[in-house]
């Protein structure tokens, strides 16, 4: 271990400031730093909860049954990351319509479904495009890649989410946000900035390894003890302050911003993305007419209040019992960026 | 899903790039950088590269604990 690693984490062990409150937006931030053994340093006053960060676990019940509708009753082959693949859904999850009959493929890109409807021009191919600002730029590559290779059998089923508003809705629900440095890679610090001069809410860009979160979470509990409302990036290596810039561009050129549905937030105004007009040819709610579908959750799971701070997996009464990473009640219990599935993972019941 | 995987560019050609992670070799996707050259670092994430990087954490670190003081 270097020196300013240590140092970083004599910071952590040695705070003896005021009781804090720290929301890892991302839900890779709470297994790396479960995994790391980062949370037995903190002291006790110091409470990590878990927020919306995890794509899969945001994605509504009624997103699962669009797919399910795509495969099973208009016999379309479903692209996706392999993580939605056991999400519950109303009446089943995707590994339930394979098993009726579904075409279901998990891909490592949206490029990769791309190349697939390329080379099964027989089959319709739809990607379920899920992910907040770090994916949505793949997702509108792979549709001007379909649009230029001219395939008329590919198409994607959008739930593209985006933080900003997601920021706005978790104010108050904790003292310091630790930042997904992904999705800054791609929107730069401008909203956590606002969001610092503004409303007064804390936070930093935090990255992935050991160094850059022990680094982290060492700045934010020495700019916490401070008072005042800071922002800083702890992840310089990777996001700029601008961003990407050609990824915003694309973006914005291929989508536009809507209104959507987050699992346990509820409906978020103008949080989500969806197509241009110009690409209502790879829209798939408009090429195969989709009905209006709506989701019914099941009412035991708790993963709403999870992905809102609210409660700990750990206090959901299905938790570790009927809800396991093997049979899982919710979508946090079966991403492996889900918070359930990292508590469960990570505290001695397997 | 939000995992990004750091690697070493080894090629570029025509908007794709073969990178190179701990050994394993792939194509990913180098539309979103600008200037991207073999022997570059990028983040990489759902087949896509999107930030150019430095090989290690390790002046971070040192960097941001020194503006504390």
């Amino acid at each position: 271990m270097n020196e300013s690693i240590k140092n970083a984490r004599d910071i952590i062990t040695g705070y003896k400031g005021r009781k804090l409150r720290i929301m890892e937006v991302c839900g890779t931030h709470t297994h790396e730093i479960f995994r790391l053994g980062i949370r037995k340093l903190l002291p006790e006053q110091v409470d990590l909860i878990s927020g919306p960060g995890c794509p899969v676990c945001v994605t509504a019940v009624g997103f699962i049954d669009e797919a399910v509708w795509l495969t099973l009753e208009k016999g379309c082959t479903v692209c996706t990351f392999g993580d939605l693949i056991r999400v519950p859904g109303t009446e089943m999850s995707l590994a339930g319509a394979r098993s009726e009959g579904g075409k279901i493929k998990a891909v490592y890109s949206p490029l990769d479904a791309v190349d697939f409807a390329e080379k099964e021009p027989q089959e319709q191919v739809v990607f379920l495009a899920v992910g907040f600002e770090t994916t949505t730029p793949s997702a509108c590559l792979a549709v001007k890649t379909a649009q230029k290779k001219g395939l008329k059998n590919f198409s994607i089923l959008t739930a593209n989410k985006t933080m900003p508003n997601a920021y706005n809705a978790l104010v108050g629900s904790a003292d310091a946000f630790l930042y997904p440095g992904h999705v800054n890679a791609i929107t730069g610090n401008a909203v956590c900035k606002k969001l610092c001069e503004d409303k007064g809410v804390s936070g930093v860009v935090a990255g992935f390894t050991a160094g850059e979160l022990l680094t982290a979470m060492a700045v934010t509990l020495t700019l916490a003890d401070k008072g005042e409302p800071f922002f800083r990036n702890c992840y310089p290596r990777v996001v700029k302050d601008e961003g990407n810039i050609p990824a915003q561009k694309l973006i914005a050129e291929v989508m536009e911003p809507c209104d959507s549905e987050w699992r346990g937030l509820g409906l978020i105004p103008m949080s989500g993305m969806r197509l241009r007009e110009e690409y209502a040819e790879f829209d798939a709610r408009k090429k195969y007419r989709m009905p209006k579908i709506t989701g019914r959750p099941n009412p035991a799971c708790r993963c709403g209040d999870v992905l809102q701070g609210k409660c700990k997996p750990s206090d959901c009464k299905v938790f570790g019992k009927v809800c396991t990473p093997q049979h899982p009640i919710g979508a946090c219990m079966v991403s492996d960026e889900g918070a359930c599935s990292a508590y469960y993972q990570y505290s001695g019941l397997v | 899903m939000c995992v990004g995987l750091s690697a070493k560019v080894v090629s570029v050609k025509d908007g794709t790039a073969v990178i190179d992670a701990s050994g394993a070799k792939r194509e990913v996707s180098a539309d979103l950088l600008e200037e991207l050259e073999p022997g570059d670092y990028v983040m990489v994430h759902a087949g896509v590269a999107i930030a150019k990087i430095t090989q290690s954490d390790d002046e971070e670190t040192e960097t941001l604990l020194e503006d504390l003081i």
